[in-house]
This record gives C-alpha cells, structure tokens and sequence, in this order.
C-alpha cells in the first residue's frame, strides 16, 4: 500500500527505434490516491502517453511504472487484473462505444471483468443513474447525440467501480451546461473515493478543479504541484503552450496595481468577487437541504439550485425543474454575495463538500452563513 | 438522419422486435418457400395477406419514405415484368388477345395471364412478408439468429461491427458531403467523381484512425478477445417451431386444395374466353 | 441592435427539419447578419447552429420561410447558387471534415477549382489564402503530416479561396489548446478588420463576449435572442435555462456593481477593459511598430532610447511569421495586444510589433480603454 496511486521512475518512450525525440522523456510523477490531479499540457506534449502507461497499453521503453507501490507487471493477467481497477475515458466517445445497444456497451466492461450476472444487472442501473440516461437504456448508440455517447462513454467507464477514473479532455466539445454536468459527476466520485485524474489543456478548467497539477512539455515534466506556483511563473507557462487562468491572471493584475499581496489566490468567480467586495456588505445565507432516503421538498428560500444525482432524481420525480439546475454550487453562492438567500438540494455524501466550497470564501474576507 | 439510420430506427421501435429473431427468419423463409410449392393461386393471396399484417403490426404504418418509394418501385417493376409475361403465351392455350405493336406480337393467352398474376402475386407477397421482417429485426438481432445456427462467432460479431462503425462512417461521409457543398464540390460531373473519390480516402482514413484508437479503448476496456452479450434476444422455443410447422402445413393443404380455385382469366374476360 | 448597416444574409421565419427526424431543427428561425459586424452564434449542442449555417450558404433549403443573400433570395442550383457560395464560405468544427487533397495547396485550390475560375485567378487565390492563415511556407506539405491546428487553419484557407464576403466559423477554436486558440481569434480579427464579416459559433462563452459586436441565442431550434451580448447576459435565469454560463468578466463586473449600488456600464469585455474599470494606477507607455518586410532588433532600437526595460508582444499573421525567421525571441507571442496593455496598466512599458494594416485596429482596441478609465500613452512609429 502506498499513497501513491500511480508512480513512474525515469519513464522514458519511443514508440519506435527510429524516433528521435521520446514521446516521454525521463519523466518521474507522483500522483497521490484521492487527490484531484490534472495532467496539463499543450497538444502532442505527451499526456494520453503518459496516462496510457498508467493501465499498461503501453509499456516504457526504459523506467518503471508502479500502481499502489508495485512494479506493473505486463502479462496478459495481470493486465486484465489491473485495468478492473482503473477506467478511462477518451476524448472522442465513439472510439470507446463498440455495442449497438447503451446496455450492451455498459455491461461490456463488467462482462469483461467477470462479474457476475446481479452485479452487472447493478452496474449498468447504477451507472445510467449516475448520468441521467436511464431512459436510454434500449436505445442503439447510433442514434444518441454527441453529448449523449460522451455520458454512456462515462457510464460504461463508471460501470466497473474502479477505484482510479483517468478523463481525457473530458469537456471539449460539451456546452457549459454538459461541462458542469461532468465535474458534478467527477466530483461525486471523488466523495466515494475514487482517484481522478484528468488530462486537460483548459487551464481554466484544471485551475478551477484540481488540488494538484503535473505540466508536461514536450514529453518532459516541468512541474508538479500546487497550480499557482506553476502560473506564477509566467514564462514556464507559455513555453507549455498554455495560458494563464481568467481568475488567476485577473487576482495578479488587481493586486498588483494596487501593490497588495497576490494570495489568498481566488480560483473560481465567486472567490475572486468576495476578494474584490472586501466585504462591503452583508451576505445572503444558503438552505441547504441533504437528500437522502427517503427525502422531500421543503420551504424554500430565494432561487434553488439542485447538486448530486440523488437530488436530481428526487426533482424528477416531482416533475420539477430548478432554477440552477447545473453548477449550482456557484450560483447559490453568488447569490449570498449579491446578498440574496437561495436553496440548495444536495445529495447527503456531498455535504461536506458543499459545505467545504461554501466555508471557502471565508478566506477570502466573506462569510456565508449555511441553514438546515 | 441516413436512410440506414431510418431503417434501423424503424427496427427497434417495431412491435416484433421482441419475438425471436430466428423464430421470425424461419417463419419468413418456410412462408417463401410454401409459397412457390403448390400452383394455387390462393397461397399467394393468403401469404401477402399474412405479409400486410405482419408489416403492419411491425412498423404501425410508420413506413418511413424511401421505404415506400422503393416498395412502389418494386411493385412498377413486377407489373412490367407480370405484363410481359402475360403477352408472351405459347399457343397452348386458348387466346384472350392477340395483336401486333410495332415488331413486337402480342400473343395473350389463358396460361399466360394466369402465369403472369401467379408471378405477380408470389412476388408481391414475398416482399410483403420480408420486409415485414427486416423493418422488425436489427442486424444485432440477424447476427444473433445467426448465431443460434451456429455460425462461427468471428463472423457473428464482425456483421455487428461492420453495421456499427458503418453508420458512423456514414456520419463523417454525410459531413464531408455537406462539407464539399460548401466549396462547390458538385459542380459539374468531373467535379462530381473527383470529390466522390475524395470523400472515400477521407472516410478510409477516418476508419484506419478509428480502427487505430478503438484498439487502444478495447484494450482500456479489458476486452478479452469476444464480444459478450448481456442480453441476447429471446431463442427459438418448442412454441415457435411448432408455428412454422404448422403455418407451412395449413399453408400447402390449402393450396394442394385450391389449385383451380382462382382463375385469373375467368374472373377478367368470362368464361367464354376460357372455354 | 446596431442599425443601419445593409444586411449580408438573411433568414428569414425559416423552419427545417432534417429528413425522418421528428422534430425540426430549425423552427420560424429569423437572423438577419450584418456587414462588418462581429456576430457569434450561442447556443448549446443540438440547438440548431450548424443547420443554421447550412441555411447561410444554401447547401439545405428550408422547408418554410426565405434566405437572402447580400438581398436577393438564394436559390438551389445554378449561377445563382455559384453565387452563394462564393459569397458565403462555411468552416465546419471537424477540419478532417474538409479535406479533400493530399497537399495543402491542391486542398486550398479544391474551392476556387471547382468553381471552374482560370488558372491564373486559382493560383492568386490559393497563393493569398496561404499567406492570410500563415500556411504559406507548408504548401507542399502532405495534408496527413500537419498538426490538428495546421489543419484547422488549412480548412480556413480553403474557405477563405472562395473570397467570401462572409466567413462563417463552426466552432473555431474547438480542440485547439490555449495559445493557438488565441492565435486563430486574432487572425479572425484581422479577416474581419480587412473587410470580411465573421460569424462564428461557440460554447466558449468567455471568447464569445470579447468578440462579439452582436450575438443571436438558438435553444431548441429556436431564436431566443438577438442583439447586443449584454441584453442577454442580463437576464441570469434566462442565461441558465439555455444551459450557458455567463462570462467570467461580464459576472465580476456586473456583481460588483450591483455590489456597490453602481450603474454596471460600461461593460468591460477584456481582461484590460476589467482592470481599467476596477483599479487604476501609473502606467506605462504602449510602443506600437508596424511590420512590413522584416523584424530584426534594430527595430527596438528608438525604443531603447527611452528605456530598456520593455517586454516585446507581436499582433498579426505576418508579423508572426517574421519573428519566427528572425528568431528574435520575444516575451508575447500570442494575445500580444492584451499582454502589453496589461504590463502597461502594470506602470511598465511594453513593445508590440504589429502587421502594418493591423494598426488601425491596435488604436481602435486603446481607444475603447478610455471609457473604463485607461488613458493609454502610445505611439505608433514609422
């Protein structure tokens, strides 16, 4: 056991002899189990390289990959053993949707590893469940819409519990609405314990959601750790071919004209408002009401939001539609900073999440007061 | 949406799409073939009645319409065909009507236009009943029934591959079609051909990068060498063999029994003419 | 609405649906582009933009209802519709979509060849479309060799052979990461400042407000809005149910001054126009330096003889394109213009190597500082 989910030691490749420049070069990351990772690069720097060492489609041309402290060992059952724990998720879902069926493409994965047949009855409920598209159980794939197979591409990865999800890309080519839907669901899955790692080239996103990054150029890591220390350095930063984040690039701007200090380091909209507000006036409060077995509606206050499957379920049922039905974290808080009270239904297990997103803004000079 | 997606849209939405798919293909097959064995004429009617209301409970009427364009092309093309016969007689038989076009002799005899109609309606009843099947069975379906006639399973899922990436070939060809209006691709039949010529490299290429990345996700996905299938359509039972037995059976008595029945040429011209 | 410009393409109550789809794609849709005007297309998946541009340049015909194009109505075959597509050029998302030769300049001659011009015209159009998206020096190449952003500008100089009046973009910066994004905007920029009107359509809600001058709203195969981003952006509730988000400058401004009690206008749309409106300090000086044939350092030199200590920033295609033969290294590759204002509200000075016809636009983009407080000190040398 380590705490290290992934580790890799001087991993270099070549996809063939002849190539000159590796794909990877000597890189050795750390990425830690639990922890919101994102893997930052332009295009052609090397990231789906390296995740694909993760689950052993590739093997290093020189170097060690290690999952949960052991070498990776590549015969054929091992590997097999291996990728039941960990899932991944392409960018173009119609490279992983091979059945005709969304039920047949979901239980391809669980009928893969050997589960049995209740259990993969499970999977596939509980995965639907999760993206919403239990409706579209019997449908062929052919006729889903893009936004659609990209949630059964999930659906199928979610199908096999696995304790590590590697997203690639996961919001090209989604509206915001579909985005938000996506790290409502990542975020979910993190809360039950899974790892995810997300390799991405939207510094905006991986800003916004990730705890730690590792930034490759090139096939080379150039950094791993805490994303400001990365955009700090300016320079580093467009040699990556990347850019610096709204919220970030707009906190520097302000404090430094102002000559104040650049942290607390604001990452999404409602962090960098209350820092700009310096608490000026009051803020509104936020009902938060868990979901669970079992649960209502209840008196609601100013505009509701709805966050988690569970709560979304429970509006289904009722025939109702939210105000905020999808990054409703954020729009109940920018409500307490406009000094509105709001309502949010959130899944029980997500509590202390929302909770922890709410307490944020603490350090950022506001405080939001949360009722039952 | 293509006309492929129509037809399999169509199929999973019919109300038969839960019977048997083998059930159905013998069904299909026993009724095609009782329908040739007796010279009846009543067999033909009573099979492409069969084949109306099997095509009208599968698809509820709902015939999207380059189905029927094509269903009434078939149909103007047995009529040619029928009517050629039934001018075409030899002089066995008594005449209806005899004359000359052009070089052409019309020589319309009892034999031929009763020939003519049998053809006609065994043809029209055989398209009735098979597309009664194909707008109810999906080519997972056919590949399944297939399956159950012990096909190699290499060949039973490659038919399901091919039918699968086929539609998304499909899709990028109906985009690079739109995509070569855009610059006047179709202007002129040279134009025509070349770009016809380079939307089939384009869609090669997208298979062979397809092809490339889908092994990489089969791998991901711990693909063990087959494609399970979780939930196969129903097999065919004692009950559904027992059905085509006996539909062929009632089928052929009644033809065996009927055989002079219906007489085309006597119900159009009168008795006289036959004689 | 921005009135009284003439009215490049015209929908009008047009409803389509595609064939055995059984709702229609397009429902009594009315949009009317205007020339010169930045427009962008908003809209989630699905709503209906890429049939919309179908309806533009006449390669579907609505079911009900009329398109216009530059006045007259469009028709669906002929010199009428030769016509069309000449006048009105589409980028699909997918540029391996849109191509149909194995060189890069045969597939930017696919257009102009097909539209059966002489050979003389084809060359200067292709020779013309390669220097505009910069792919000039890649015209042998085989077009399986290039990256996905060579090939997304390579789909942009076949469309741009056609010599549109309009350029209409599915998607541009779709899979390109940051700084080519940056990059393809800013030549969408200077399309648009050298006569030709962009439309695009896009989810990224941050680069459609920088860009846009007007934007229209489909949900559902529907026209919701139309007109100036703001108007839409206002109405929170209205901006959710279409299922966008509003963008990240236009909610820290409009949320601080409601804040603050204070009138939300002007709305910045920049990162610059932000800053200029919520602080403010002592600022540099912006040295502009158009670039005609070559870029070396002695260009720097009458800046140097002021100070030293100056980052430099590049704007446009061509001058692009010289720093790269020069190597010259320089600090702003990409997002030159934002990057040096930004280092001037900074109290620094900062240097930006412009194409010469770019400049124009350079102090047009200054100018619009002065209503958020930025009096930017420039000047623009011979």
């Amino acid at each position: 056991m380590s705490e290290y989910i992934f580790e890799t030691e001087d991993l270099t490749y070549k996809y063939s002899s002849r190539q000159e420049k590796p794909s990877l070069d000597n890189v050795n990351v750390k990425i830690k189990k639990g922890v919101r990772t994102a893997i930052l690069g332009a295009n052609g720097a090397g990231k789906s390289t390296l995740f694909y060492h993760f689950n052993g489609i590739f093997k290093p041309s020189s170097g060690t990959v290690k999952y949960d402290g052991t070498p990776l060992d590549y015969n054929r059952d091992a590997l097999t053993e291996l990728r039941k724990h960990i899932s991944v998720v392409v960018q173009n879902p119609d490279e992983q949707i091979f059945s005709a069926t969304v039920e047949e493409d979901i239980a391809f994965g669980p009928m893969n590893c050997g589960m049995e047949r209740e259990d993969v009855e499970k999977a596939i409920q509980d995965s639907l469940f999760k993206v919403n598209m239990e409706e579209y159980r019997y449908r062929p794939t052919i006729q889903l819409s893009y936004g659609q197979r990209k949630r059964i591409a999930f659906a199928g990865a979610l199908s096999i519990r696995p304790d590590v999800l590697i997203l690639d890309e996961p919001t090209a080519g989604l509206d915001p609405q579909m985005s938000q839907d996506v790290i409502e669901l990542v975020d979910q899955m993190v809360e039950a314990g899974t790892t995810v790692i997300i390799s991405t080239h939207d510094v905006d996103l991986a800003y916004a959601w990730a705890e730690e990054i590792h930034v490759l150029r090139h096939g080379k890591l150039v950094f791993s750790g805490v994303p400001e220390d990365f955009f700090a350095d300016l320079e580093q930063v467009f040699l990556t071919g990347l850019t610096v984040p709204h919220t970030y690039s707009v906190n520097f701007m302000t404090q430094s004209i102002k000559g104040e200090k650049l942290d607390p380091y604001p990452r999404t909209n409602s962090q960098i408002l209350c820092k700009m507000r310096h608490g000026d006036s009051a803020t509104g409060h936020i009902k938060l009401v868990p979901v669970g077995e079992g649960a209502d509606m209840v008196e609601e206050e100013g505009a509701v939001g709805v966050y988690g499957s569970d709560s979304r379920r429970l509006f289904a049922s009722k025939d109702r539609v939210a105000d905020y039905h999808f990054n409703a974290i954020e729009c109940c808080l920018m409500e307490a900073i406009n000094g509105r009270p709001s309502t949010l239904y959130c899944d029980e297990r997500m509590v202390p999440f929302v909770e922890g997103r709410i307490a944020s803004l603490d350090r950022f000079g506001s405080h939001v007061e949360v009722v039952r | 949406m293509s006309e492929e997606s129509q037809m399999d849209t169509l199929a999973y939405s019919s109300r038969m799409l839960s019977w048997a798919p083998l059930g159905k293909l013998l069904l299909v097959i026993v009724v095609l073939i009782v329908n040739i064995l007796t010279r009846s004429m009543v067999v033909p009617i009573i099979t492409l009645i069969i084949g109306l209301g099997l095509m009208a409970y599968s698809t509820n009427f709902k015939i999207p319409l380059f189905i029927g364009l094509a269903i009434l092309e078939g149909i103007i093309i047995l009529v040619i065909g029928a009517g050629l016969i039934s001018v075409t007689g030899s002089d066995s038989s008594p005449v209806i009507w005899e004359t000359n076009i052009l070089w052409f002799k019309i020589h319309m005899t009892v034999d031929s236009f009763n020939t003519a109609w049998n053809v006609f309606l065994r043809s029209i009843a055989g398209i009735t009943v098979m597309i009664s099947f194909a707008t109810s069975t999906p080519i997972p379906h056919l590949s399944q029934a297939l399956r159950q006639l012990h096909m190699p399973r290499e060949v039973c899922e490659l038919i399901v591959l091919i039918y699968r990436y086929g539609f998304l070939l499909l899709e990028r060809m109906e985009s690079m079609w739109n995509a070569a209006h855009c610059r006047m691709g179709f202007n002129g039949f040279t134009n025509k051909i070349k770009t016809a010529a380079a939307i089939a490299v384009g869609i090669f290429t997208s298979s062979s990068n397809l092809a490339d990345k889908a092994q990489i996700a089969l791998s991901c996905r711990n693909y063990q060498g087959i494609f399970p299938v979780y939930n196969a359509p129903p097999k065919v039972g004692i009950k559904w063999v027992c059905l085509v037995v006996i539909v062929a059976v009632v089928i052929y008595y009644i033809g065996i029994n009927t055989l002079d029945v219906v007489n085309m040429a006597e119900i159009f011209f009168g008795k006289d003419v036959v004689g | 609405m921005i009135e009284g410009l003439t009215n490049v393409v015209e929908v009008d109550d047009v409803t389509f649906t595609y064939e055995g789809a059984s709702k229609p794609s397009l429902d009594h849709v009315t949009v009317n582009i205007k020339k010169g005007v930045k427009t962008v297309i908003l809209g989630s998946n699905g709503a209906g933009k890429s049939t919309l541009f179908y309806q533009f340049n006449a390669v579907e015909k609505p079911d009900s209802g009329q398109v216009r194009v530059l006045g007259q109505p469009a028709k669906y075959r002929g010199k009428r519709l030769k016509e069309i597509r000449s006048q009105i050029a589409v980028v699909l998302q997918n540029p391996d979509d849109q191509v149909f030769s194995s060189t890069v300049e045969d597939d930017v001659a696919y257009g102009p060849r097909n539209m059966k011009l002489p050979p003389e015209e084809i060359k200067e159009r292709v020779e013309r479309a390669l220097f505009e998206t910069g792919l000039t020096e890649f015209r042998e190449k085989n077009t399986l060799q290039l990256s996905y952003g060579q090939r997304k500008r390579l789909a942009l100089a076949g469309a741009l052979a056609m010599r549109p009046e309009v350029l209409v973009m599915d998607e541009p910066t779709a899979g390109l990461d940051p700084q080519m994004a940056l990059e393809l905007m800013e030549l969408a920029e200077q399309l648009h400042n050298n006569g030709t009107t962009i439309v695009i359509s896009t989810h990224d809600v941050d680069l459609a407000y920088a860009w846009a001058d007007e934007i229209h709203v489909l949900r559902k195969a529907e026209v919701i809005y139309s007109g100036p981003s703001e108007g839409f952006y206002c109405d929170n509730m209205k901006v959710h149910s279409t299922g966008v988000m509003q963008p990240s400058m236009f909610v820290m401004n409009k949320n601080l001054a409601d804040i603050r009690g204070e009138d939300p206008a002007p709305y910045p749309r920049t990162e610059s126009q932000l800053i200029s409106k919520m602080v403010s300090g002592p600022k540099g000086k912006l040295h502009v330096i158009p670039v005609t044939d070559k870029v070396d350092h002695y260009m720097l030199d009458p800046v140097f003889e002021h100070t030293d200590d100056v980052k430099v920033g590049v704007f446009g295609t061509e001058s692009r394109r010289l720093l790269y033969a020069s190597k010259m290294p320089a600090d702003f590759v990409f997002n030159g213009f934002e990057s040096c204002v930004g280092r001037c509200l900074r109290g620094k000075d900062a240097v930006l190597l412009c194409d010469a016809d770019c400049v124009n636009l350079i102090e047009e983009k200054i100018a619009d500082l002065i209503q958020f407080g930025t009096v930017l000190e420039y000047k623009v040398y011979p």
